[in-house]
This record gives C-alpha cells, sequence and structure tokens, in this order.
C-alpha cells in the first residue's frame, strides 16, 4: 500500500508541478518535462481516438511547442497583448496503469482552467489523460491529452496550453 | 392614449451609407443593420448548407441555419436531398435538437406528429380528432415547410430563403471553378466531407471574417508572430539536408512578401464573390505526394493532370456564407449570430480515390491555421475583435477602401482582377452588399 500512495503522491505532484509551470509562465521549464517525442493533444470532438484523421484544437510535437513558446515572448503576437493570466486546477488524480517493468504509467485526472484577460474571464474544463514514463528516477510525459468538455464548440479564441 | 414607449422603426439611408470607395462604420456596429442584412442578404442570397457527403445514406439529416433560421439538410429513401424547415408543423417546435443523424422518420418531441425524410407527415396521435375540422392532412401546411429554393453544385448543397432570383450557377458564376478545381482533384471525381468539424466563436460581425479572406495587405503583419517564429524555430532546430516538416511548409507562406501577394492576384465577381491566387498562392509550395500524382495522372492523363494542377487558389468567397481552399481541400461556413458575434466552422475534405496523407494534410492545415486554440486564428480574430470595438468608437465614421481604387482590370462579364494588394474584394463586396440591401427593401 504504502508503495502505491508514494506513487499516487509523486504523480499528484508532477502534474501539480506541470500545471503551475503553466501557471507561472515558465514555458521552456513546461516543455522539458516532455519526452523529446512527447505529444501534447487537445481533441475536438469527445472520444476523439486519433489526431490524424479528425481535425484537434491542438496537437503538438516538440517543435510545434518551441514555435508556441517562442511566439509567447513575440512583440508583435497582438492577440497575447495582454497576456492570459490562468489557474489550471488539477484533481481527482487516478493512476490507471503502471508498468513497474518499462516506468509507463498512465494517470486520469480532472482539470479547470481559469483564463483573464482584457476584463474578461473564462473557464475551460475537463479530464486530462497523462501518458508518463519513469526514466532514471524522473518523470517524463510521453503524451498530455486535455479533453475539455466543450471540445466541439463554439469556442472562443484561447492562446495558452490547457 | 401614448404608448408608454414609442416603437417608430429608425429610417437608415442605406445608400448614402456605403460608396464606391468608403463604408461608414456604423454598418458593422448597428443592431438595425444587421436585423436588415438577416432580411434582405441572408435571406435572399444563396446560402451554403453542407455538402451532399454529410448526409450520404437515406434517412440521415444535418441540422444548421440560414442567418436565424433552422433548417435540415435531409436525405430520403430515394435518395433525394431536401432542405427543409426546422419546425413542426403542429405548433412550431424544433423538430431536430441534435446535429445530425439518422433516422427512419423525424417524431416531433412534443405532441408525437411524424415526418417523413422528404418532409412529409406521416401520421398524428389521434388523428381522428381532426375529422370534419378545417385540418386538411392533404395540404402541403400539413409538411414540413421546403425552403423555397434549393440547388446543389458539385455536391455543394445552397439554399434560398428567396423564391426568386437567379439560379445556383449563374449566381455563383466565376467562382464556380473553384468547386470544379477541388472536385477534380480527386482522383474519383468527387469530394466526401471527413475529419470532424471545428466550431469557432468570433466576437465580432460576420463581414470582418468575411473581408479578410482575401485581403492580402494583412497576413505579414497579423501572422508576422506566429509565421515568422516558425521560420526561426525551424531553422534552428531542424536538418537542412531533411524534408521540411509538412507544418512548417503550411505556417511559413503566411509571411511571404508583399511581393508574392501582389503576385497572387485578386478575381473579383458579380453577387460579392472572389478568389485569390490562382497560378500561385501560399499553398503552391507543399511537398508533392508521389502516390497521389501516379492516381492522379492514371486518372486524367498527364496533360489534364498538369492543368489541373496549375490552378493554385487562395481563398474562394462565396459571398456572403462561405469560403474553400480548393488547393488544401478546406472550407469555412460563415454563421452570423448577432451584430457583434459570428461562428466560423471549419470543414475538411478527402478526394476520393486519393491516399489518405492528403486528408491529413487538410486536417494538419485546419489545425493549425483554422483551430481557436491555436496560432493564426486567433491572432486574425483579435484584429476583428480590435475593428468591432475601433468602429464603435467615434472620431472618424468613413472606413478607406480606396486602395489602387479605379485601377481595376475588367475582364467582361462581372469578372475584374487586380493585384493582390488591391481593396477591390472589399469594394466588391460593398457593391453586392448595397446591391442585396437596396433591392431587398422594394
Ligand atoms: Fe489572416
Amino acid at each position: 500500500m504504502s508503495a502505491e500512495l508514494a506513487l499516487h503522491h509523486r504523480v499528484s505532484q508532477f502534474l501539480f508541478r506541470e500545471a503551475r509551470l503553466l501557471d507561472e509562465r515558465r514555458f521552456e521549464e513546461w516543455n522539458a518535462l516532455y519526452l523529446d517525442d512527447g505529444e501534447y493533444w487537445a481533441p475536438a470532438t469527445p472520444g476523439q481516438t486519433d489526431p490524424f484523421n479528425h481535425v484537434s484544437l491542438i496537437y503538438e510535437n516538440q517543435l510545434l511547442r518551441k514555435v508556441r513558446i517562442a511566439r509567447f515572448s513575440s512583440p508583435v503576437a497582438y492577440s497575447l497583448q495582454p497576456f492570459p493570466r490562468t489557474a489550471h486546477l488539477v484533481s481527482n488524480v487516478m493512476i490507471d496503469r503502471h508498468d513497474p517493468a518499462t516506468g509507463d504509467i498512465k494517470v486520469n485526472s480532472r482539470f479547470l482552467m481559469i483564463e483573464y484577460r482584457r476584463d474578461e474571464q473564462r473557464f475551460y474544463g475537463g479530464a486530462y489523460e497523462h501518458d508518463l514514463v519513469e526514466k532514471d528516477g524522473a518523470l517524463r510525459i510521453r503524451r498530455k491529452k486535455a479533453d475539455l468538455v466543450n471540445c466541439e464548440g463554439p469556442l472562443q479564441s484561447s492562446r495558452v496550453y490547457f | 392614449m401614448a404608448a408608454l414607449v414609442e416603437t417608430k422603426p429608425r429610417a437608415i439611408d442605406i445608400g448614402a451609407l456605403v460608396e464606391p470607395d468608403r463604408v461608414h462604420r456604423s454598418l458593422y456596429t448597428d443592431p438595425a443593420i444587421f436585423d436588415l442584412e438577416m432580411q434582405r442578404i441572408w435571406g435572399r442570397a444563396w446560402i451554403f448548407i453542407g455538402h451532399e457527403s454529410q448526409v450520404a445514406e437515406p434517412g440521415q439529416y444535418y441540422s444548421t441555419m440560414i442567418g436565424r433560421q433552422s433548417v435540415l439538410l435531409t436525405r430520403d429513401a430515394d435518395r433525394r436531398v431536401h432542405v427543409l424547415f426546422n419546425r413542426c408543423a403542429h405548433k412550431g417546435a424544433q423538430l431536430v435538437g441534435d446535429r445530425c443523424g439518422k433516422a427512419k422518420e423525424l417524431r416531433c418531441a412534443y405532441h408525437g406528429w411524424r415526418f417523413d425524410l422528404d418532409g412529409g407527415l406521416l401520421g398524428i396521435p389521434l388523428e381522428q380528432g381532426y375529422d370534419g375540422t378545417r385540418f386538411d392532412r392533404t395540404s402541403p401546411e400539413a409538411n414540413l415547410a421546403p425552403v423555397p429554393r434549393v440547388a446543389s453544385y458539385r455536391g455543394f448543397v445552397f439554399a434560398s430563403l428567396s423564391a426568386d432570383g437567379p439560379d445556383l450557377q449563374n449566381w455563383l458564376g466565376g467562382v464556380a471553378s473553384s468547386i470544379d478545381n477541388m472536385v477534380d482533384r480527386a482522383p474519383e471525381h468527387e469530394l466526401e466531407i471527413a475529419g470532424g468539424v471545428m466550431r469557432y466563436e468570433h466576437d465580432c460581425n460576420w463581414k470582418f471574417f468575411i473581408e479578410n479572406l482575401n485581403d492580402m495587405m494583412h497576413p505579414m503583419v497579423v501572422h508576422q508572430s506566429s509565421s515568422l517564429t516558425a521560420r526561426l524555430i525551424a531553422k534552428k532546430e531542424l536538418d537542412p539536408a531533411a524534408p521540411t516538416p509538412a507544418a512548417i511548409e503550411i505556417i511559413s507562406p503566411f509571411t511571404e512578401s508583399y511581393a508574392f501577394f501582389d503576385e497572387m492576384g485578386l478575381h473579383c465577381f458579380d453577387n460579392g464573390h472572389s478568389y485569390s491566387g490562382g497560378k500561385t498562392s501560399i499553398h503552391a509550395k507543399y511537398s508533392d505526394i508521389p502516390e497521389y500524382n501516379a492516381l492522379m495522372e492514371k486518372a486524367y492523363g498527364k496533360e489534364r493532370f498538369a492543368e489541373i494542377m496549375s490552378v493554385n487558389r487562395h481563398n474562394t468567397v462565396f459571398y456572403p456564407s462561405a469560403t474553400i481552399k480548393g488547393a488544401i481541400q478546406t472550407m469555412r461556413v460563415v454563421k452570423p449570430v448577432a451584430v457583434d458575434r459570428t461562428v466560423i466552422e471549419s470543414w475538411t475534405f478527402r478526394l476520393k480515390g486519393a491516399p489518405e496523407e492528403l486528408l491529413r494534410r487538410s486536417i494538419l492545415y485546419c489545425n493549425l491555421i483554422n483551430s481557436s486554440a491555436n496560432l493564426v486564428g486567433p491572432d486574425d480574430q483579435e484584429s476583428y475583435r480590435r475593428q468591432q470595438v475601433g468602429l464603435e468608437t467615434q472620431g472618424l465614421d468613413w472606413i478607406a477602401m480606396h486602395r489602387d481604387f479605379g485601377r481595376d482590370e475588367d475582364l467582361g462579364g462581372g469578372h475584374t482582377y487586380a493585384k493582390g494588394s488591391s481593396d477591390l474584394s472589399f469594394r466588391n463586396q460593398w457593391r453586392a452588399w448595397k446591391r442585396y440591401m437596396i433591392e431587398g427593401a422594394r
């Protein structure tokens, strides 16, 4: 039991840290949590099984994350002026699968992102699915999937990671 | 006795608000103008409804809007396509509540009246109660009302709330060829909607979106932060000898030079339609997909294939309701909600008989450019929003559309041409807008 609890604690702390890095705009550190071939995915329809044969709100590899993050500091990124302020809340953390041999951990949780920009506050919420892998004692992200409850929209502009 | 609030309709002199080279700011901000547009433009023009492949099988239906009118696209048992008002013939309850589906019959959620997919009344509970009354079961009024005019051009279904007006093909005029080119790009000469839909809410007037499509002076400014950054990151991160990732091929051209966009050119037609590009566009430099080329050559022969691919257009606008990109097989549909609220839907097409890689590229394009959560769309939207707020602000009443005014090339038959940076497409849209609004008053 204690090993299970310890794992749950470690995984939860990892998810909270990931959310915190987003809120504190430490995007390079956030991106470093991903494996080199790690993916960020926000599907555009509930139950979407793949990012290739159906449109997605966001589907980014390392290269595209670097583009988005570099754009965050562009002086001519007008839709980021002012830059949105966020608070990501992560809860209901459950470990769905853990393979100690490979280090693979599948985590399901719920999230709420509160976003404020230019006089307006918005809410985005749904489920996270983290495919993590434990390597040399550290957790890394193979894939993070953010399933918004209202992913089919209509959605207004959003610029940061859910 | 005097009413508490006097509600006298405000007279708007439409003609005085649109000049050939400038328009009044209130046309984007006045709710009364929006109401008139819903009647006189969206109530009269051919409005895009959907693609026939969305109701490929008998019994399928798809619900959408023509302006403020809730309508259904259906396919009946005889495979015929219909566009019907989405309201029960009985007490008017909206008949279909979901977006799409398949059913043997449509049953009203209120009193259980049942209708065929062609709109015909099938049954009424306790029907004998109507015996000997003025209600006539065989009258057309007992059925779901059809939208006055429906027509399809190569699978693209349009409908008009007005019983008269030009037929669809005449109305499309020179932009029908953009549909042709997209369909011709399918080895089996047919398209199919695939890959889902993205629905993006814009907090602005619908005309900002439709005008921006062929605004060739904006990409290098609005999309500088994403496109230039993508170029820089690609240069820094990628092996120059390796093939360029499709995502980079898609984002990079948004910061092509003014000269490049000028070269693309603008073609405008009656009824507000236009396309930019032709011989070249921002889609012209995508990597070849050899398997596709081979299939196309087999289907069309070398010469015809080369001819089809030599047409490379950017945005084609079917004013006021839709726009396609034939070269990357995407479509966006305009749904005005209020004077400052518009929903834009993004669709992708499968070219029948083509390798799946093409659909995947269309999907990638949509994700990167049209998504509400990505880099390109939100920057466009920010511009529209700033216009919405800016034009509600007094100071100057007129919006300039003077660039290259009087320097258009008349190609005959309502076809005009100008270099890409010209304001021609705005002037052309407003010319149609004014005609709809003035003629619609009669
Ligand atoms: Fe744009």
